[in-house]
């Protein structure tokens, strides 16, 4: 599934009352997001591979003849277009949202490719987590609400694991008050 | 940060009519825009084929005469045989059938459409691409009809050397016919390279999670197979028209003995591509088939991993056996055999397919609605064009058979039957799913037969014709091949009657036709994702996406 949670286990605060995670400490657990791609890299080399080798095929026929510098240019621009153009589909999908939870601030970061990052920060103390199964632009819509503003997060994973994520960020926002 | 929008407004379709059909991203309009430019297209062609069938009626030149071409029949000894004109026709049908009708209708047309739905995608992968791969296809057609009208060989308009383009037959060719008719082709070869790329990375890099490639449904596979097939193979007709250009344009001599050149290399390339580009005008179709017998069989579709892999087996053997085409050129006795038994390996998964519908609708329900029936007619016409191939597939054999209507006969068979009775099976399969509204059960069958015995009464007899050695490509005939070719002509009109129905069905159902409520108005056997979405399906489909169990049917596989 594409989020995945980083938490930094740490004891109590010798002080009690106080933060354990103060802002500028390492947060106590960092959450990524990201869409769904289906192409394994792997299947990414073994795809260009064979389109290579058949590609070569009619090349075998015409070697010693100008003829082959008549197809080459265009058997390896194809080539290069399919190359590029599956880069450029894995690059469309770069989008990453970061959630960092400290004890006093919480921060989401959304980063897009060709675009610059998206801010959001708030004291977890206010946020709540909202899901709206229906009436939001998918299903199980997941909302952060607090500081200046109400945000989305995961709006590009499937609705099982969106309500899921609404579990658990409850769930380490609990931890955190 | 994205702002929440948790009052989401419904779907509502904004769009002019401008923006939306001229200036559109959408995979399901750029879809319908191409299946209604090709049926415009698919038309013209067809009334050539018309034309040349009412002329090879009767021996003797009674409609394409030097003082006019006529639509009544005139006296024979009035009329001096045209023959630059019917070798235009025969040319134009073959130019305008292979690269602007039927692989935009299948490939480009229910390929759009369906193979993102099927797989739970948004859209393409890159919508904006695919706009350009649409109007690349418009551009090319125009200069395809273009090449038609304008000046060409022999002090006439057109050029008349058949659509594989053999020099020194087209680098010889007068006037910018030719010229313009190599645009053509090269114009719709980027945009159906553009096209495939296009579908590649969406098939691969757009499946909802948990769809792997041996769960995804038939007809993407076939789309997949296609579009691979069309990024290996048209790339170098690009390079071999190409170099044909410069040779007509620029005095360099690829192909021109004179220089050192060689014309078979030519032959060779071109069937490099031109063997596969039969595969990629069937393929889409078979992956339809396979759904509309599952349909209406009402059982899963048999064996689905030999059937994926029968595809793509036909894919990479269609590679390399090219030169079955040229027998006749003066290959050796042992390129003879290799290429003769690699063909006749093919006939191994084509059967595997063809047993697995057998095998789909034996012990089904089967419910004979009117894709069923262009279904099965698909699969028992495309039988008998792959045994004709096999028997053509013999180099000995094809020495008698090369270029004599027996040929004819069988791409026919393949091509007008197999691939034409798929898009008519799709077409009526997905009318309802595309239009919200549904044809007419009534004449859609009598649509079917008059078809199906229409060409059936035209390419019949045509292998009688090649039997007794009447050659391909000539607008006249001794007497003695007199009977079966009006036999023939008659076919032909019936199966233009017939097409006229098709576009009278087509227009009323989609201004009269009942209205559609379901989503998936056939049965539950047509399980793939399309048949989740409402008639016609809104402008967005699968932003948020689909649940497992949607797509993921126990039984199906």
């Amino acid at each position: 599934m594409p989020h995945e949670w980083e938490t930094n286990a740490k004891g109590a605060p010798e002080k009690s009352g106080a933060f354990s995670f103060k802002a500028g400490d390492p947060p106590m657990a960092v959450l990524h997001l990201w869409p769904y791609r289906s192409l394994p890299r792997r299947g990414f080399v073994w795809f260009i591979g064979l389109t290579f080798a058949l590609l070569s095929v009619p090349l075998i026929a015409v070697v010693g003849s100008p003829v082959l510098w008549g197809l080459l240019p265009f058997e390896l621009a194809a080539l290069g277009l399919m190359w590029w153009l599956l880069e450029r589909s894995y690059r469309d999908a770069e989008l990453i949202e970061e959630l960092k939870l400290w004890s006093d601030r919480i921060e989401l970061t959304r980063h897009e490719p060709r675009r610059a990052p998206q801010h959001w920060q708030a004291n977890p103390y206010w946020v709540s987590v909202h899901l709206h199964p229906t009436g939001g632009p998918v299903e199980n819509y997941v909302t952060l609400k607090g500081g200046d503003r109400e945000v989305e997060i995961g709006a590009f994973l499937t609705p099982e694991e969106r309500a899921r994520l609404h579990g658990e960020l409850q769930d380490h926002l609990r931890r955190l008050r | 940060m994205a702002d929440a929008a948790i009052h989401g407004h419904g779907e509502h379709d904004t769009r002019g009519f401008f923006t939306r059909w001229f200036m559109s991203t959408n995979h399901k309009d750029i879809g319908i825009l191409y299946l209604i430019t090709s049926a415009i297209v698919g038309l013209i062609a067809v009334s050539f084929t018309v034309y040349m069938r009412l002329e090879l009626m009767d021996p003797g030149v009674q409609y394409m005469c030097l003082e006019g071409a006529r639509l009544i029949p005139g006296a024979v000894e009035e009329c001096t045989p045209n023959g630059h004109l019917w070798n235009v026709l025969i040319t134009a049908h073959g130019v305008l059938m292979m690269f602007f009708v039927v692989i935009p209708a299948l490939f480009g047309g229910f390929g759009n459409y369906f193979m993102p739905l099927q797989i739970g995608a948004p859209d393409m992968a890159f919508p904006r691409l695919n706009n350009l791969s649409f109007w690349l296809y418009v551009t090319g057609t125009s200069l395809a009809v273009a090449s038609v009208l304008s000046p060409g060989g022999n002090g006439q308009l057109g050029s008349g050397v058949g659509w594989v383009l053999y020099p020194p037959l087209s680098t010889s060719e007068g006037g910018y016919s030719m010229d313009l008719a190599i645009f053509a082709v090269h114009v719709s070869g980027a945009s159906s390279i553009l096209g495939a790329i296009n579908m590649i990375t969406t098939f691969l890099n757009m499946r909802a999670p948990g769809m792997t490639l041996h769960k995804v449904p038939l007809f993407s596979w076939s789309i997949f197979v296609t579009a691979w097939l069309i990024l290996l193979a048209l790339p170098v007709l690009a390079g071999a028209i190409t170099m044909l250009l410069t040779d007509r344009n620029f005095g360099t001599t690829f192909f021109q003995p004179e220089g050192g050149g060689d014309p078979i290399l030519y032959q060779h390339i071109l069937w490099f591509f031109g063997h596969p580009e039969v595969y990629i005008v069937i393929l889409p179709g078979f992956g339809i088939a396979s759904h509309v017998i599952s349909t209406f069989s009402r059982k899963p579709i048999f064996g689905y991993l030999p059937m994926v892999y029968a595809m793509v087996a036909i894919g990479v053997l269609g590679f390399v056996v090219w030169a079955h085409h040229m027998y006749t050129v003066g290959m050796s006795l042992t390129q003879q055999s290799y290429f003769m038994l690699a063909t006749m390996v093919i006939a191994v998964p084509t059967g595997i397919k063809i047993f697995s519908w057998i095998a789909t609708m034996w012990g089904g329900s089967i419910e004979f609605k009117t894709p069923m029936l262009f279904a099965i007619g698909f699969v028992f016409l495309f039988t008998i064009g792959g045994v004709t191939g096999v028997v053509l597939s013999q180099a000995g054999v094809d020495r008698a058979y090369h270029d004599t209507y027996y040929v004819v006969a069988h791409f026919h068979y393949t091509m007008s039957m197999g691939a034409a009775f798929c898009i008519f099976a799709g077409i009526y399969y997905y009318l309802g799913k595309m239009s919200g509204r549904q044809y007419p059960e009534m004449l859609g069958k009598l649509h079917f037969w008059m078809f199906f015995i229409g060409v059936n009464l035209t390419f019949f007899p045509q292998h009688f014709l090649g039997r007794q050695g009447m050659p391909r490509r000539y607008i006249d005939y001794p007497e003695a091949f007199a009977h079966w070719n009006e036999i023939s002509s008659y076919g032909a009109l019936l199966s233009f009657a017939s097409f006229l129905l098709f576009f009278g069905i087509v227009f009323y159902t989609l201004f009269a036709g009942k209205r559609v409520t379901e989503n998936n108005y056939w049965n539950e056997h047509a399980d793939t994702l399309e048949w989740t979405l409402p008639s016609p399906p809104p402008e967005h489909t699968f932003e948020t996406l689909p649940k497992r169990e949607d797509w993921d049917k126990g039984h199906a596989h």
